[in-house]
């Protein structure tokens, strides 16, 4: 008993240590930039309202891009967890069931093809609207299957070939479209975290935080699940409620980060593992603050990188999130003996 | 003295869709019975297991969990009655041992699931019920097949369930823990008075640890009941339709039945000494005829199970004319014999005259006998004996004399 004592405060630390770590990233992320705002400037910047040209970086760019991020970052990596552990598979992102590709088709519709002409000057909100009603559609149309389909493999195939069939309507809208507006579309596909407005924050913020105490309520039956539907069935779950949940919160989460900053890739399927492999546990009443810490942590530190490694030029946000990731999934995969 | 009624099946119907696998189950089930499902691949041995623990719909009657139609149970409160061991023990993420068998506290935990400290007492009780207190600390994943089936059955004890409904439980398993796993569920059945109610494939080790055994064939329960009264070799043999093995009651095992292309051997024993020979005379694929063998004599049980063909007495009697006439009959054909050094008594000494006529014939006889004795009882006619040390010899001789 005593080891699982001194494991589990060793567990506890790791995740203070990833919660020091998204406040440091948030600091660093204020401060740097092609403008340095140093610590006492912020200090006032904070304490007094000012004119001054940093107030306004601060104000207007800086902060909201930091807080956007955080937030982008845990939202997804919790949405990547609850999947992964749904369907048992190591290997499934938030964007599996085709959150994004349905997105990207919405957004491709909108910027791509002439209905842009009618919109695009009416509205900046137009592409969030348009990522979010592609986003929540195929949610709705997952959430329908998922009540028919049995089985949580076929489910996998479905979102699939949903996300196939979205990106091939949206291939055949890019090679219809416009040189200029081509290259639009292409990052806004690569996501971003910039341009977030205050509103649009508290927007985020608010569904974002109520799905996330609702991801720790699941906690229990996420446990249980860890095991299969049948076991979790025969420890008294819900299956069938619980299945709506998790595939609704999921989904939820992962749409509101698309519909906002774009399909920001990685951080859904390599956070969870490297929250796994460093607390050394499935359990998700820790797993999920240390996947959430962690997200924000990693989200704003590759946002910082992708500010800076070629300013003023910015590199999309999830060029920074797979080289970052992908090294590191790998060697906390190789370090062990076993697999997941 | 009879315990409680805790499963009662009524006319029940098992299936998947519309396919019906095995109808008109009407049994019960009592308190710390040990009911093993017997039967061939596919007999639906698994399909009746689902349905009695409500994974899988009946598709006609009814089954009683104390008393209550099962289907009228509400999810956490059927956990706290009967648990599930299935076929699955690759399971996706990170836990130690006694981690995964505390998630059979799940239907006795509060919204999330915190362990108190009757639940960390539960847990390591099941732990220690399955001898498993040592792989509390250990990683689920870096367990062995065994070692993780002993964690199932510890995650099921820590449901604290009236009945504990196992898939195969001892398939993919190494003979300790095949047998470990069943002391384990037979200790349930005694000590907890848990019903265990399993799907097996060993007959012979369901034979001795069951109190009920179901017989699954043909899309009906076959037979139902104490092994020691329905586990007879034509049972056995009908429920898996064996032909190169037979079932023997009294030896309580599975023997192997020879093919007889290797050609045939007449074996002479007696009080237990021709069993290892007959086993390996089968094996090589000898037809063996056997003789005169008593009826109480282990050497007749293995005998008969291996499939020779046999020449026998009444238990505790002196060989008769007959029997002897009967031997003497079977013997013109075989010019191998095979004396298997059976001690000799007044009982049984015209096996040793069936040995002296083959002498006397010329006939070639492989003996197990310490040659000092063989001289004893043949006189200087022993030199003709052809000497082995073990059954293995025997093997050798017979295969250069061929």
């Amino acid at each position: 008993m005593k080891a699982t004592q001194t494991t589990h405060r060793r567990r506890l630390l790791l995740i203070a240590t990833f919660g020091a770590a998204v406040l440091a990233a948030m600091m660093l992320n204020t401060v740097i930039g092609s403008v340095h705002i140093s610590l006492p400037e912020l200090w006032s910047l904070f304490l007094q309202s000012s004119d001054s040209a940093n107030a306004d970086i601060l104000w207007k760019i800086r902060l909201p891009r930091v807080i956007a991020a955080v937030l982008g970052g845990a939202m997804l990596a919790v949405s990547g967890l609850l999947l992964q552990v749904f369907f048992r598979n190591p290997i499934v992102g938030p964007f599996v069931l085709g959150i994004s590709s349905a997105a990207t088709l919405l957004v491709a519709i909108v910027m791509l093809s002439t209905l842009s002409l009618g919109f695009a000057g009416v509205s900046p909100y137009v592409n969030t609207l348009a990522a979010l009603t592609g986003a929540y559609g195929t949610m709705a149309i997952i959430l329908l299957v998922t009540a028919k389909v049995k089985s949580g493999v076929t489910l996998l195939i479905i979102g699939l070939m949903m996300g196939y069939l979205n990106g091939a309507v949206t291939s055949i809208l890019v090679a219809f479209a416009e040189r200029e507006k081509i290259k639009q579309f292409v990052l806004w596909q690569f996501g971003s975290f910039s341009g977030f407005s205050w509103h649009e924050l508290f927007v985020l913020s608010t569904l974002g935080g109520l799905l996330l105490c609702g991801v720790y309520a699941l906690s229990k039956p996420l446990n249980a699940f860890l095991l299969g539907e049948e076991y979790a069935l025969s420890m008294g779950v819900n299956i069938k409620l619980f299945r709506f949940l998790i595939v609704l919160v999921a989904c939820a989460l992962a749409g509101l980060v698309t519909a906002a900053a774009g399909p920001v890739a990685f951080i859904g399927l390599a956070v969870p593992h490297m929250a796994r492999l460093s607390l050394k546990t499935s359990d998700a009443r820790l797993l999920i603050p240390g996947v959430l810490l962690l997200g924000a942590a990693i989200t704003s530190l590759c946002d910082l990188v992708a500010r800076q490694l070629f300013s003023p030029v910015e590199v999309p946000i999830s060029a920074i999130t797979a080289c970052f990731g992908a090294p590191i999934v790998i060697g906390l995969l190789l370090k062990r003996k076993t697999s997941l | 003295m009879k315990t409680a009624v805790v499963m009662k099946m009524q006319d029940l119907g098992v299936g998947y869709d519309h396919k019906a696998v095995v109808s008109h189950i009407t049994q019960e089930i009592r308190q710390g019975q040990f009911v093993s499902l017997l039967g061939p691949n596919g007999a639906g041995k698994t399909t009746i297991l689902r349905t009695l623990a409500r994974l899988l719909a009946p598709q006609k009657g009814t089954v009683f969990l104390d008393g209550k139609n099962l289907q009228d149970y509400r999810q956490e409160e059927l956990a706290r009655t009967l648990a599930v061991v299935l076929t699955e023990r690759n399971f996706f993420g990170m836990f130690t041992g006694f981690d995964f068998v505390a998630l059979g506290r799940y239907p006795h935990t509060g919204f999330l699931g915190r362990l108190q400290a009757k639940d960390i007492q539960k847990t390591q009780e099941a732990l220690q019920m399955v001898n498993a207190a040592d792989l509390a600390g250990r990683n689920f994943h870096e367990l062995s097949d065994g070692e993780r089936q002993k964690l199932l059955l510890a995650r099921a004890l820590a449901q604290e369930p009236e009945i504990i409904i196992l898939d195969e439980p001892t398939i993919h398993l190494d003979l300790k823990h095949r047998l470990e796993v069943m002391t384990i569920l037979r200790r349930f059945c005694r000590h907890q008075g848990i019903s265990v109610i399993a799907s097996l494939h060993d007959v012979d080790i369901a034979s001795k640890v069951s109190d009920i055994v179901a017989m699954v064939r043909d899309s009906r329960i076959i037979g139902w009941g104490e092994p020691e009264d329905i586990l007879t070799e034509a049972m056995v043999t009908h429920l898996y339709e064996l032909d190169a093995a037979s079932y023997d009651r009294w030896l309580g095992a599975i023997e192997m039945k020879g093919d007889g292309a290797s050609g045939k051997v007449f074996v002479v024993a007696g009080g237990g000494t021709g069993t290892v020979i007959y086993r390996l005379l089968a094996k090589r694929g000898f037809a063996v005829t056997t003789g005169v063998i008593h009826e109480n004599d282990i050497d007749y049980y293995v005998a008969k199970a291996v499939g020779a063909t046999l020449i026998r007495e009444k238990p505790l009697e002196y060989i008769s004319e007959q029997s002897v006439a009967r031997a003497n009959r079977h013997l013109n054909g075989n010019t191998l014999v095979i004396d298997t050094g059976f001690p000799v008594t007044d009982l049984n000494k015209s096996n040793l005259d069936l040995l002296k006529t083959c002498m006397a014939e010329r006939k070639h006889i492989f003996t197990l006998r310490p040659e000092a004795e063989a001289r004893e009882l043949f006189g200087d006619d022993y030199e003709k004996l052809i000497f082995c040390q073990d059954e293995l010899n025997i093997l050798k001789a017979l295969a250069s004399h061929n």
